[in-house]
């Protein structure tokens, strides 16, 4: 917003220090719009300011996060219906792309709300050509190869693991692509590069991980492939919907080999904590007289202890942090019927998807179907089960010339960049 | 056969440490730890150049690196994690130095490695901002997202007077003249990453692979312009006015001890005492300590938020009327004064007044 002219914009987020975060509540009546991060909902002198304010509208970007039917519930959402009732209750939007029936019940629920008025646009993008191919375990690296050599520009291709996405990355590099791996493990400054680049179309491909694409917006992204398959039908069409966005037509691939689905309920796994790291959690904490309310001081300890990835720790000392008024064996036991659930959710999406990947009629149908639409008219270059038999349609209208070795000469460069006259064009200009 | 760029870092490293260190001290001196052992080492074994040289280095990553070497049989294991050269390393990095120099010249991560990052994070974003001024584009993402980096480039760019053109001419002839001081350096490996208005800075990553070079020797010649920029704009300020003032006052190097430097900089960012106390898990009496330091050092450190005013006052009467630093006496005439307050503003008011 800011970037687009906006100067009253503020965002309350945990990347202030003290001292930042004092000045911006300070002078927080002075903007016209504020960004507030979940975890921010959680801090007293921040919903202490925000409610001596008079704020006239809500917006709740990615309210799908709210509900637990979410693909992405995220329960610092759960706040949002406290951090409401405190503002007084203010006219409320609730948005997302993608949100099945029972998560927009979920999200009316969760934030209180009475009167609602729904705005329910089709999830259906006429046009984004669907496919699905299936390939051998060795033959879509070649595949993948082939796709990126052939189809025009610039797209996006999704992994589920960075390795894979750096590898394919360097490959394409060493084919003359101009192509960059985007993933979590990269350095703030990077990421930021690599995105940018993209956006200014120094970049022709990002092979991705999900990572990639929040808050980005290029509009003429000409396919999206997908390498592995995603854990869930609702952000697969997430990361589709990123193609296309001038309205000009364009192609999602998914790539398929028998036994993927392994990869998947792996990476579901590794988001939780299992029955055993629960059990180790917890009566360690019982040993060391450790109370549940300074769990997150121990970070070291318990991760080494456990085996906690990130996300595992993260999630475990949240979901305790936010209890622990309540009895220890209490929490244990609520910890670990929630993961169970949660475990038994995701496993449910990975079906779906799998049975989407497997659904032998029109692709585009399944996906109306999947969000309780009517199918509609179908597009004429619908999906890879409507006869869009080959995807040549969208190759590379022209070969573009692979950029040569050119002489770097970075006075030009630097007084290009700073609009300034250098020697060498001094020199050109006398000649 | 002949050895990577890496690898000669590595050998020359492990050799100046002569088997006498492990190779988690060579970790933690990649990695810039500020622990006294680290600091000492760098010291003795002659290897401070290298201090931060790879912050974002993984232990294992070197581990692996480490057991290829030794597979190449380069490196000989003496006892666990001590390595040192064996006679074909030696060999190797002996013919490795008669081509290359190593350490780059101006690489001097003891020196400069707490100001390195700040100030390609302010030229960087100073350089993006210029660029969009001067082509008078008004929107743009900035390429830093830290948010102390973009308050700094507004209230900079406010206080100057030249106006954009003439802001812009500024950057532009005092980067030129400093890297003309010296014909050995290649602008080319800083001006590649940097952020215009019609084009994106390129990562290390493509920087390197556009000038053929290894990654690894890439990382350490961009810190060497780095150290060479800081360097002389700080030795030169008479001449580098612009690029002197990415440099702050308080951030320029402070006789502190490593604990009190810690201190001072969560202090800077807005934590209070018992915050570091906990955050640092030192007692509070400690954290005092390191602030008397610093009230010694710096004489625009503000006490206010530590001894009101009129508190100040009264002890400095106090100290007046005794005549003497004793402490014991002064409180007798100060009487809610704690020892800290007292020592705190004896401190900042200096002692000669009184001796
Ligand atoms: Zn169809
Ligand atoms: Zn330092």
């Amino acid at each position: 917003m800011k970037a687009k002219g906006e100067k009253r914009a503020v965002a309350l987020n945990s990347f202030l220090s003290p001292d930042q975060k004092k000045q911006v509540l300070r002078s927080l009546h002075e903007y016209k719009f504020i960004f507030i991060s979940p975890e921010m909902l959680g801090v007293h002198s921040v919903l202490e300011r925000l409610s001596e304010m008079n704020i006239s509208l809500l917006a709740v970007d990615e309210a799908h996060c709210i509900s637990q039917w979410g693909f992405d519930f995220r329960p610092d959402y759960l706040k949002l219906g406290h951090f409401r009732s405190l503002l007084g209750n203010p006219l409320t939007l609730a948005l997302t792309a993608t949100a099945t029936e029972e998560v927009r019940a979920d999200i009316v629920k969760c934030l209180g709300l009475e009167k609602i008025h729904e705005f329910i646009y089709s999830v259906d993008r006429p046009e984004i050509s669907i496919s699905v191919e299936e390939a051998g375990y060795q033959e879509k690296q070649k595949r993948v190869l082939e796709l990126a050599a052939s189809l025009q520009g610039p797209g996006i291709i999704y992994f589920s693991s960075k390795k894979m996405a750096e590898q394919i990355a360097a490959m394409l590099r060493g084919k003359g692509e101009r192509a960059m791996a985007y993933h979590g493990g990269l350095e703030q400054e990077n990421r930021i590069l690599i995105q940018q680049q993209f956006i200014n179309g120094q970049l022709n491909i990002v092979c991705a991980t999900s990572a990639f694409g929040m808050g980005i917006n290029k509009e003429n992204i000409r396919y999206v492939i997908h390498y592995h398959m995603p854990l869930q039908l609702e952000s697969y069409l997430q990361e589709i919907g990123r193609a296309g966005r001038d309205g000009s037509e364009s192609i999602a691939i998914l790539l398929y080999s028998a036994g993927d689905e392994q990869l998947s309920f792996q990476l579901a796994e590794g988001e939780l904590p299992d029955q055993f790291q629960i059990e180790r959690l917890f009566s360690s904490a019982e040993e060391k007289s450790i109370s549940m309310s300074e769990i997150k001081q121990h970070e070291e300890l318990f991760t080494g202890y456990c085996g906690f990835t990130e996300t595992q720790w993260r999630f475990s000392a949240d979901f305790i942090e936010s209890r622990s008024k309540e009895a220890f064996s209490i929490i244990q036991k609520k910890m670990g019927n929630y993961v169970t659930e949660r475990l038994q959710m995701k496993k449910t999406k990975i079906f779906e998807m799998l049975q989407y990947i497997q659904h032998q009629g029109c692709k585009r149908s399944f996906i109306l179907n999947y969000f309780g639409e009517p199918s509609s008219s179908r597009p004429q270059k619908c999906c890879s089960n409507c006869q869009l038999n080959n995807e040549q349609y969208f190759y590379k209208k022209e070969p573009v010339p692979a950029a040569g070795p050119t002489y770097y000469d970075w006075k030009k460069e630097l007084a290009s960049i700073l609009r300034q006259v250098s020697e060498t064009d001094e020199k050109e200009q006398i000649q | 056969m002949e050895i990577t760029y890496t690898e000669a870092v590595i050998l020359y490293c492990l050799k100046q440490l002569k088997g006498e260190r492990t190779i988690f001290s060579l970790y933690h001196l990649y990695q810039g730890k500020k622990s006294s052992q680290t600091i000492q080492d760098a010291h003795l074994y002659h290897l401070t150049p290298f201090f931060q040289a790879f912050p974002f280095i993984s232990r294992e990553e070197l581990a692996r690196q480490i057991e290829r070497m030794e597979k190449k049989s380069l490196l000989d294991k003496k006892s666990n994690e001590h390595f040192i050269l064996t006679s074909t390393g030696d060999l190797k990095l002996g013919e490795y130095f008669q081509a290359n120099t190593l350490p780059p010249k101006y690489l001097d991560g003891w020196r400069h490695h707490h100001l390195t990052a700040l100030f390609w994070e302010r030229l960087s974003i100073l350089v993006q901002v210029c660029s969009n001024l001067v082509y008078q584009k008004k929107s743009f993402i900035p390429i830093q997202n830290k948010l102390e980096t973009l308050d700094w480039v507004k209230a900079f760019i406010k206080k100057r007077q030249e106006g954009r053109m003439g802001l812009s001419s500024t950057l532009f002839l005092e980067l030129l003249n400093c890297f003309q001081r010296d014909k050995t350096i290649d602008p080319s490996i800083l001006v590649l990453r940097l952020t215009g208005q019609d084009r994106i800075g390129l990562t290390s990553g493509q920087a390197a692979e556009l000038l053929g070079m290894d990654h690894t020797r890439y990382q350490l010649e961009f810190l060497n312009i780095l150290h060479f920029l800081i360097g002389t704009v700080s030795d030169e300020a008479v001449e580098f006015p612009l690029l002197n003032a990415l440099i702050p006052e308080a951030e320029k190097p402070v006789p502190f001890t490593l604990s009190t430097e810690k201190t001072f900089q969560l202090l800077n960012r807005g934590y209070t005492v018992e915050q570091i106390s906990r955050i640092r898990n030192l007692k509070r009496s400690t954290i005092e300590d390191h602030i008397v330091e610093i009230a010694l050092h710096i004489k625009n450190f503000d006490l206010a938020a530590y001894v009101p005013k009129d508190k100040e006052k009264r002890i400095l009467e106090a100290a007046k009327e005794t005549s003497a630093k004793k402490l014991k006496l002064i409180r007798e005439y100060a009487e809610d004064a704690s020892y800290f307050e007292i020592r705190l503003v004896l401190a900042r008011n200096g002692d000669q007044k009184w001796k």
